[in-house]
């Protein structure tokens, strides 16, 4: 029996140094020549699982066995050896690097035994990208290739190093429509050639397309192993979250009144030369939620960053209730009633190993609520943490733990009571749920539209084009740095028309684009 | 005598490719270990200890080669042991550094005193003296070029290590840019993520380019007790290790940059050293190249300012 | 990991770091001692432990010494405010080590102020004090703005600082202000009513220096952890792109963070001259500065804790000036013993094993209690 197993993990459990149990009594098996998914929440302990197979993290304890052999993957080297590869979900390139480069890193031809051999490492990109159809540009510098690309010297990496077993880690989450269908026809080719592979997404429609069978974990367990022609998306979303995913979020019709955010013919160039915001124009009212789609680096987050005062535009104007803030610092942005919830929660939203206490206070140290103007009154302080933990279900021991240690979903829910409780007179929410438990995204939207309707205008930029198109009242598409359409409208949109716009196959006439500005 | 005839003498030329050498081994250490991702600002350190060994080794062994030798390893063995707290006991690096360069200046002084039995009654802590003539790194006269006037006079008559370091910037670059290594090396340190899911052991490159470091702070380490002065004595490294981090900056981490950076300091302390000769406080000379320091990190961090807009404005008016 | 099993593992891990530089000390005296016989050398590697060790508070028959019990506190002074200085800056994640050329030049200033200015008693030590200062919160001030304003590298300049203050220093001491009755290099006498008044007998030397670097630890201490202003300088340390993000001006904190060090590395210098010396004679760095960065690491960059660290240094400095006098270790050895606490002590992976077992009882104990495992996917 064991022969057929191209990967067999036996009780493995996982806690990491902070404390965090990922993995518990888990079991996982992938018979060779299949493809296998691997699904669960965000959380569920996908990633540690993987990273054991591919010696990246090592097991507290529990086996693992490589095609029937007993093995001990201490390091991503062993790993190799033993014929398994890797598609990491952020990808592990060397921008200055070229395709060929990063494809024989670590394995690089030379001539002498002394200099590199530049033209055998092309000659080997070239070959394998011939042989398994995957193409690619030897000699681009890897900063300078599309992403699809990026994702095809990803995997010819792996192949490269005589990978049989092939990991994909969430591959889909940065393609387009078109490059996803164009790398499955890829994976089902390389499985008919022999390959193993490990697939782990979060999109139950891709699962079903592709894979063979999959495989279910919740909280760090094992809930089961199913045969894909033989389950059903609702049995597999019941078993990941253990209840019906609500994806609806009721929400009573808007009732915009007054203009809140306007903005007009944004111009900006990046320092490379690219232009990522052209001529963008738009008014935010007050009550509603106007949604940003887009396929992400179209100009969304320099967008942000614009409003925030984190670039500074070529041209253009941003006015709030009236007022110019463009070159306004954070404080003052921040005084006039603006609040981020930022992308990167990890890097921008939190200071990870300050308590929750000080990462709550620190829009608001200066509030004279907090201060007698020299000393805090800390009594004040912890008192309102408390508060705001229960108001916003963080799940935590005490407030003067440290926020690194709490799950994403806890910490994006720290980010937003932080963010939402500075009476904003505008929220931004930039990718609010991205990468957080099905409980915490369900909670944050609601609080979301609970605020819009209580007056407060919200821009909610999201790549989640469920999430966008649910919570939004009226919806812009951004494309190549331009807004390529505008709904006024969400409730009948259709994510095939959407997806048109969001890859620039069409924009709208300036005329339908024009009514965004509300002039 | 004009000002210029009596300032840019062949011995002042001379003299700066002299005074360049060591901080040009300290450069490109430093340079190697950023490519690597690693700060080391340890070198200062490193280099006192491996001038200590060097010139006591030189001395028992009555070999100047021995010398050499002994320098290296003392700062390939220094290296490994901020590797190994870096990296295996995860010190902060900065941190590890800081307590080499403390060894570094205090410990050596006790290890003086120890090993050589000299107490605090004598008071230089020095070995000067104990390096003679016959135990100095040799001066090389390079045939026909000695005998061409001014530049013969330049150029010729260094000791081999001097022209070790202008040699081992060439090597430095073709080691980062067309070796395995070096490839190995610049991925890890722009990406170490994607260097070990390739299997580049991301802390072996890190050890690999603190030992080189090490070696080349070794070699500048001899070159200051075993060239530069007869012997070695407190503090006289006398931040070189620092004013190498500082190169690096300025010279974008790239070892043609750092030589011109180098050449910088040793133009400024050159200029130093001549001042003092005519009478000029030294205390008032001194502290030129660490004022060119920073008055040269100020200057790169403009430019390159200015440099980060250029495409931005380019663009606008395009 | 509950409070109590944190706090169980940092004072192991505290002992541990300290044994390892005491073994490692011990070795080396051996190495170091004279003696031609193994007995010999181990007879007097026992003097030196013991000098080291224990004579800085007993005395050879056993009795209390307390002349070396107040050396010990009047040396806390200058470190206790170096560290202090590292401690504010290393909060703010500035790696400004200008504590040494700041101390110094606190001192030279202070002493300036203290001979030439003709103020009253009681008006004259305080001017000093606050003139030694504010010129060294200046100081350290100029690689702190080269920091905010053009991203220059703290470290590197404040090194170089370092060195250009001595130079200077020692220029302005050999021509302007040298005492040329006297046989060594130093300046005029501080005139008498700048001294900071004695705590006990003049020989030991200790000042109410003592008092005011204690009060300066608790306001520190108030200011890192109970004012808004500390709270920003630990937050641009701990998170400057959130810190910038949250509204916190950065540039001012980083100069705000670099400037408070210089001010309390000034007044180290201020009060080692008003309360220990009659004349400034300092020609070379003094080493304070370097001592504070390990004090810092110490007191884990807590200004509550730097008292205590700062006692256990000025202990083991004590402790080594004695075995240098009663055997032949020199005493330098205690830059080796710093080095090695130090290194030890700022090692996140010191005795890891040893935190990950009480982590992952913890663990099983949080998820027994909970009934459920916690669980977070492993970014």
């Amino acid at each position: 029996m064991t022969e057929q197993l191209a990967i067999q993990m036996k009780k493995i459990t996982k806690v990491y140094p902070n404390g965090v149990m990922a993995n518990k009594d888990v079991d996982f098996e992938v018979r060779k020549g299949e493809i296998h998914a691997l699904m669960g929440e965000n959380g569920a302990g996908k990633s540690t699982l993987v990273k054991m197979i591919f010696g990246m993290e090592q097991p507290t304890s529990g086996e693992i066995y490589v095609n029937g052999e007993h093995v001990h993957l201490t390091s991503p080297n062993v790993a190799i050896s033993k014929g398994i590869g890797m598609v990491h979900q952020h990808f592990m390139l060397v921008p200055s690097l070229t395709v060929a480069e990063n494809i024989v890193l670590g394995m690089v031809p030379t001539k002498s035994g002394v200099l590199i051999d530049f033209d055998k490492a092309i000659e080997i990109t070239e070959e394998y990208s011939k042989r398994y159809n995957l193409v690619v540009d030897a000699r681009a510098k890897v900063a300078n290739i599309p992403v699809g690309m990026k994702q095809k010297v990803e995997i010819l990496k792996a192949l490269v190093r005589g990978a049989k077993i092939l990991i994909l880690d969430e591959p889909t989450a940065v393609l387009t429509t078109q490059e996803t269908e164009e790398l499955f026809k890829e994976l089902v080719d390389l499985k008919n050639q022999g390959f193993t592979l490990i697939f782990i997404s979060h999109k139950l429609n891709e699962i079903m397309e592709i894979t063979d069978r999959m495989t279910i974990l919740r909280g760090g367990k094992f809930m089961g192993v199913h045969e894909t022609k033989d389950t059903n998306p609702e049995i597999i979303s019941r078993l990941m979250v253990g209840r019906d995913v609500v994806l609806k979020v009721e929400k009573e019709p808007a009732q915009p009144t007054d203009a809140v955010l306007k903005v007009k013919n944004l111009e900006y160039v990046n320092v490379w030369g690219k232009k990522m915001l052209d001529n963008v124009s738009f008014t935010l009212r007050k009550g509603e939620i106007l949604g940003i789609a887009g396929v992400e680096g179209n100009g969304q987050k320099e967008l942000v960053d614009a409003i925030f005062n984190f670039i500074d535009v070529d041209s253009g104007e941003i006015l709030l209730n009236g007022e110019s803030i463009l070159h306004t610092n954070q404080a003052n942005l921040r005084k006039k009633g603006i609040s981020l919830v930022p992308e990167d929660r990890m890097l921008f939203g939190i200071a990870a190993k300050a308590s929750i206490k000080e990462n709550i206070l620190s829009d608001r140290s200066g509030d004279p609520k907090y201060n007698n103007g020299v000393l805090f009154n800390m009594k004040a302080i912890e008192d309102d943490t408390k508060q705001l933990i229960k108001d916003y279900l963080i799940r935590c021991k005490s407030p003067e733990q440290e926020v690194g240690m709490l799950s994403g979903g806890n910490i994006q829910k720290v980010v937003v009571a932080r963010e939402f409780t500075n009476d904003p007179v505008l929220i931004i929410a930039d990718q609010p749920t991205r990468g957080i438990d099905v409980g915490a995204t369900e909670f944050i939207r609601k609080k979301l539209v609970e605020l819009s309707r209580s007056g407060i205008a919200v821009l909610l930029v999201s790549a989640d084009l469920n999430e966008v198109m649910e919570l939004s009242d009226s919806l812009i598409v951004m494309c190549g740095g331009e807004i390529a359409a505008y709904f006024e409208d969400t409730t009948d949109l259709d994510d095939m028309e959407m997806g048109k716009y969001m890859l620039g196959l069409a924009k709208q006439d300036e005329e339908q684009i024009r009514k965004v500005r509300h002039e | 005598m004009g000002f210029f005839e009596f300032v840019f003498t062949v011995e002042f030329f001379f003299s700066i490719i002299r005074i360049t050498a060591p901080i040009i081994f300290a450069t490109l250490a430093a340079i190697i270990c950023q490519k690597g991702g690693v700060s080391n600002i340890g070198l200062e350190g490193t280099m006192m200890m491996s001038a200590l060994f060097g010139s006591l080794f030189a001395y028992y062994s009555g070999s100047w080669i021995v010398g050499v030798l002994v320098a290296i390893i003392t700062g390939i063995i220094v290296s490994l042991g901020i590797a190994f707290f870096a990296f295996n006991l995860r010190t902060n690096i900065i941190l590890a550094g800081t307590a080499v360069n403390m060894i570094g200046s205090g410990g050596t002084i006790f290890l003086v005193k120890v090993i050589t039995g000299m107490t605090e009654g004598n008071q230089l802590t020095s070995t000067n003296g104990l390096i003679s003539t016959r135990l100095q790194i040799p001066v090389i006269n390079i045939p026909i070029l000695k005998d061409i006037p001014l530049i013969g006079g330049v150029l010729s008559g260094h000791s081999l290590l001097t022209y070790l370091a202008f040699v081992l910037v060439f090597l430095t670059w073709a080691l980062l840019y067309k070796t395995p290594i070096g490839l190995n090396i610049r991925s890890v340190g722009e990406n170490p993520n994607a260097a070990s899911s390739v299997g580049v052991s991301v802390i072996k490159i890190k050890y690999t380019v603190l030992i080189i470091g090490g070696i080349l702070a070794g070699l500048g380490g001899a070159f200051m007790s075993m060239y530069y002065s007869m012997g070695w004595s407190q503090d006289m490294v006398a931040g070189r290790g620092f004013i190498a981090l500082a190169a690096t900056a300025m010279g974008g981490g790239e070892p043609l940059g750092g030589l011109l950076a180098a050449l910088i300091f040793g133009f400024a302390q050159a200029l130093s050293i001549k001042a003092s000769a005519v009478g000029i406080d030294s205390n008032l000379v001194s502290p030129i190249p660490y004022l060119v320091t920073i008055i040269g990190l100020v200057v790169f961090a403009i430019v390159a300012r200015e440099k980060a807009k250029k495409p931005h404005k380019v663009k606008e008016s395009a | 990991m509950n409070k109590k099993r944190a706090l169980t593992f940092s004072i192991t891990r505290t002992v541990a770091a300290i044994f390892i530089a005491i073994l490692v000390a011990t070795l080396l005296i051996f190495v170091s001692s004279k003696g031609n016989t193994v007995g010999a050398k181990f007879s007097e590697t026992l003097v030196a432990l013991r000098a080291m060790l224990i004579g800085p508070l007993f005395r050879n028959n056993g009795s209390f010494n307390t002349k070396g019990f107040l050396e010990i506190l009047a040396l806390m002074v200058p470190i206790m405010l170096t560290g202090l200085a590292t401690t504010v800056m290393f909060s703010a994640n500035q790696f400004n080590l200008g504590s040494e050329g700041g101390i110094m030049f606190g001192a030279f200033i202070t002493a300036l102020i203290a001979i030439y200015t003709p103020l009253p008693p009681v008006i004259l030590p305080i001017v000093s004090i606050l003139g030694g200062s504010f010129a060294t919160m200046l100081l350290l001030m100029v690689p702190a703005v080269l920091k905010a304003k053009l991203g220059v590298s703290e470290m590197v300049n404040s090194l170089m600082i370092n060195y250009i203050v001595m130079y200077i220093i020692n220029f302005l001491l050999n021509t302007r202000f040298m005492d040329r009755t006297k046989g060594q290099v130093q300046t005029l006498n501080f005139q008498e009513h700048a001294l900071l008044p004695q705590l006990v007998g003049r020989g030991t030397k200790l000042s109410l220096g003592l008092v005011i670097a204690l009060v300066v630890v608790a306001i520190v201490a108030t200011v890192m952890y109970r004012t808004r202003w500390g709270y920003n300088i630990r937050m641009i340390g701990q998170n400057e792109d959130f810190s910038k993000y949250s509204g916190i001006n950065v540039p001012f904190y980083i100069i705000l963070a670099q400037g408070l060090g210089g001010f309390l590395a000034g007044m180290g210098g201020s009060l080692e001259m008003l309360g220990r010396y009659t004349a400034y004679d300092w020609k070379s760095l003094p080493g304070y500065g370097w001592t504070g960065v390990t004090v810092a690491i110490l007191a884990g960059n807590n200004p509550a804790y730097v008292p205590l660290a700062a006692f256990f240094m000025a202990y083991l400095d004590k402790g080594c000036e004695m075995m240098s006098t009663y055997s032949s270790v020199p005493a330098q050895l205690i830059d080796i013993i710093q080095a090695v606490i130090f290194l030890f002590f700022a090692a996140d992976n010191f005795l890891a094993g040893y935190r990950q077992k009480l982590v992952i009882k913890s663990a099983e104990e949080d998820a027994k209690a909970a009934n459920e495992v916690q669980v977070e996917g492993g970014k």
